[in-house]
């Protein structure tokens, strides 16, 4: 649990939403926001916000088998989005969280622009605190990364998405694209909030016996520590973007330890998301935290904000 | 709101309190690992962290704890990287684990005549559970039938329990199991002595055979071990209307049904569903799995 003293110096706000630690527990990671409760000393209060598992309109069974794989540095994943459906989630799941715990934000999905706008409508008559757009889910047929690997089509669902709610939206980049800083750029235009930064790379892993690729849906989304410096990059040059428009990011992508997410919120992140690590240590929130409250104590920092694009070029 | 489900697992640095070796590529390593050995149940497992510079745990099934002493004991066998790394940890070194996961085996008085079936590495949740029917309930007459393809993790002997039905000279048991009255028997292609050369099904169903019908409604299965297996067992299961119980695993990341990396295929009453071995499994009841035809 977070200490009086760090909970003071961690604390920040974000799109208007109080954030108890800079830290976000990312999409597709933790379930519906109670599955790492069952690990004695976890809590949701040790994270700023929650991140539901990405939610479409209809139910997904999502992909076969094999859905992960360890890969040098980081894993492999291809779930499909596997979700019980918009509707479910609100009136069922929603009223099991608990809304003092921490900030919980729902990952929209969809094949469709259409399908995007009314996955925001259901979620807009709810408790939720927070939309993430996900136009950059590398593991699904239609939609996904498909949008968001093209301004105009990334815009338009941002746009559609808009109109529906007026509760933050944070709009979910891909890696995997061109020009991140003109995709940023045509998201804030159609009303995007904040931004998470980056989703995984698309990758591949090979069984060289049978020739085949080990992940059932033959690739996958890379996460984990192997891609954290091409996170840091892409976090700071939209960040770039962002400054002049004030809008915050959350920066992710192979966060492991404190110097992860410190250098993440230098490069210009206001938050910090943390996925893969919880599968090595369910409990590295906490010691993220600490470490961050540490180094700002012995930096006479007193508050996050003060790090936040902190970042000293080399000429 | 239910939240019964939390604080259900723990988070321990657990030290090797013993190790040991066998051919084929097997080690059973002993953790002290009090939290969890007070609380496991046969069919769970540990998450095990098996070196600080791989970023996936492992999932290894347990086979035995030790409540007041605070132990468990884990049986593997090295098939990949995380494993190699498991199989060269020593006596006083720590480990990590997240336990005890997952969906334990269920059983009930009415099926007094319990058939354990474990395959290769799948052998450690039958033993595990062995025990807790025999030891503890002591209402119980298992008959547990252990296969592998490499030599058995342990010095086979000729049994001292009597077991009706099965076929001359397949009399070699697992001694653990054994000295706690339970009988055991063993199959392999190998040709190793006193042992059942054929698969394990084949043995079952020569008990099976070999019981009255009254016995024959006494009688259900669990089974653990590779997927062509667990899918023969729960034929068989199916021909001797018997219910069956299969422990499966899948590759996994957290461990905790936080991700959904681990599912598989499901038959459901509301229909095809995608079930997280790790805490909706790893047992399954062998008709969600293996839908009859």
């Amino acid at each position: 649990m977070v200490h009086k003293l760090e909970r003071e110096m961690l604390a920040s706000e974000f799109c208007g939403m109080r954030f108890d630690t800079p830290l976000v527990l990312l999409s597709g990671c933790v379930g519906f926001g109670e599955e790492y409760t069952r690990v004695s000393g976890f809590s949701n209060r040790d994270a700023g916000a929650v991140c539901l598992k990405g939610t479409t309109l209809e139910p997904r069974l999502g992909n076969p088998p094999h859905r992960v794989c360890e890969t040098p540095q980081g894993m492999i994943n291809a779930i499909g989005l596997q979700n019980p459906g918009a509707r479910y989630v609100v009136d069922e799941i929603l009223p099991t969280l608990d809304f003092d715990e921490t900030r919980f934000i729902a990952n929209i999905s969809g094949s469709t622009v259409e399908e995007y706008a009314e996955v925001a409508r259901i979620f807009d008559d709810s408790p939720i605190d927070a939309m993430e757009i996900n136009i950059s889910c590398p593991n699904v047929k239609e939609g996904g990364v498909a949008f968001g690997n093209d301004p105009e089509m990334s815009a338009r669902v941002v746009e559609a998405v808009r109109a529906q709610t007026e509760k933050p939206l944070i709009t979910k980049l891909s890696p995997n694209q061109t020009d991140i800083q003109e995709n940023a750029r045509r998201c804030i235009e159609a009303g995007s909030d904040a931004f998470a930064v980056i989703n995984t790379l698309m990758g591949m892993a090979i069984d060289v016996e049978s020739r085949t690729p080990i992940i059932g849906n033959n690739q996958g989304g890379l996460s984990g520590p192997a891609i954290k410096p091409v996170a840091l990059l892409k976090t700071h040059q939209v960040y770039q973007v962002c400054r002049e428009h004030g809008i915050p990011i959350i920066g992710q992508g192979g966060v492991t330890t404190a110097e992860d997410a410190l250098e993440f919120l230098i490069a210009g992140a206001s938050a910090v998301g943390v996925g893969t690590a919880l599968f090595y240590d369910p409990l590295v929130c906490e010691k993220i935290n600490a470490g961050i409250a540490a180094y700002l104590e012995r930096h006479a920092l007193n508050e996050m904000a003060q790090l936040v694009g902190s970042l000293v070029p080399n000429d | 709101m239910s939240q019964a489900h939390r604080d259900t697992l723990y988070v321990e640095d657990a030290r090797i309190l013993a190790r040991e070796a066998f051919d084929g590529d097997q080690v059973i390593l002993r953790l002290h690992a009090p939290q969890m050995a007070a609380r496991a149940r046969p069919g769970q497992f540990a998450h095990i962290q098996c070196d600080s510079c791989l970023p996936l745990r492992r999932p290894i099934s347990i086979m035995r704890v030790d409540a007041k002493a605070g132990w468990a004991d884990f049986l593997f066998k090295v098939v990949g990287e995380g494993t190699r790394r498991l199989a060269e940890r020593r006596v006083d070194e720590r480990l990590s684990l997240i336990a005890p996961i997952g969906q334990p085996f269920t059983y009930q008085l009415q099926h007094r005549r319990p058939l354990l079936i474990g395959g290769g590495v799948g052998m450690p949740p039958m033993i595990f559970l062995a025990e807790e029917m025999h030891a503890v309930t002591g209402a119980y007459e298992p008959l547990v039938i252990l296969g592998s393809e490499v030599p058995f993790p342990f010095q086979s002997r000729p049994s001292q329990l009597l077991v009706p039905g099965l076929p001359e000279g397949v009399i070699a048991a697992m001694p653990l199991l054994d000295d706690w009255r339970v009988a055991s028997r063993l199959a392999s292609l190998q040709g190793y002595p006193g042992t059942y050369e054929g698969y394990v099904t084949d043995l079952a169903r020569a008990w099976l055979d070999g019981l009255d019908a009254a016995a024959r409604k006494e009688v259900a299965v669990f089974a653990c071990g590779p997927h062509p297996m667990l899918e023969a067992v729960a034929a068989l299961a199916e021909e001797y209307h018997l219910p069956c119980q299969v422990s499966l695993e899948e590759f996994m990341a957290c461990g905790v049904g936080g991700c959904a990396g681990c599912v598989v295929p499901v038959e459901t009453p509301r229909g095809p569903a995608m079930q997280r071995v790790c805490v909706d499994g790893p047992v399954f009841d062998a008709r969600s799995v293996f839908p009859p035809a």
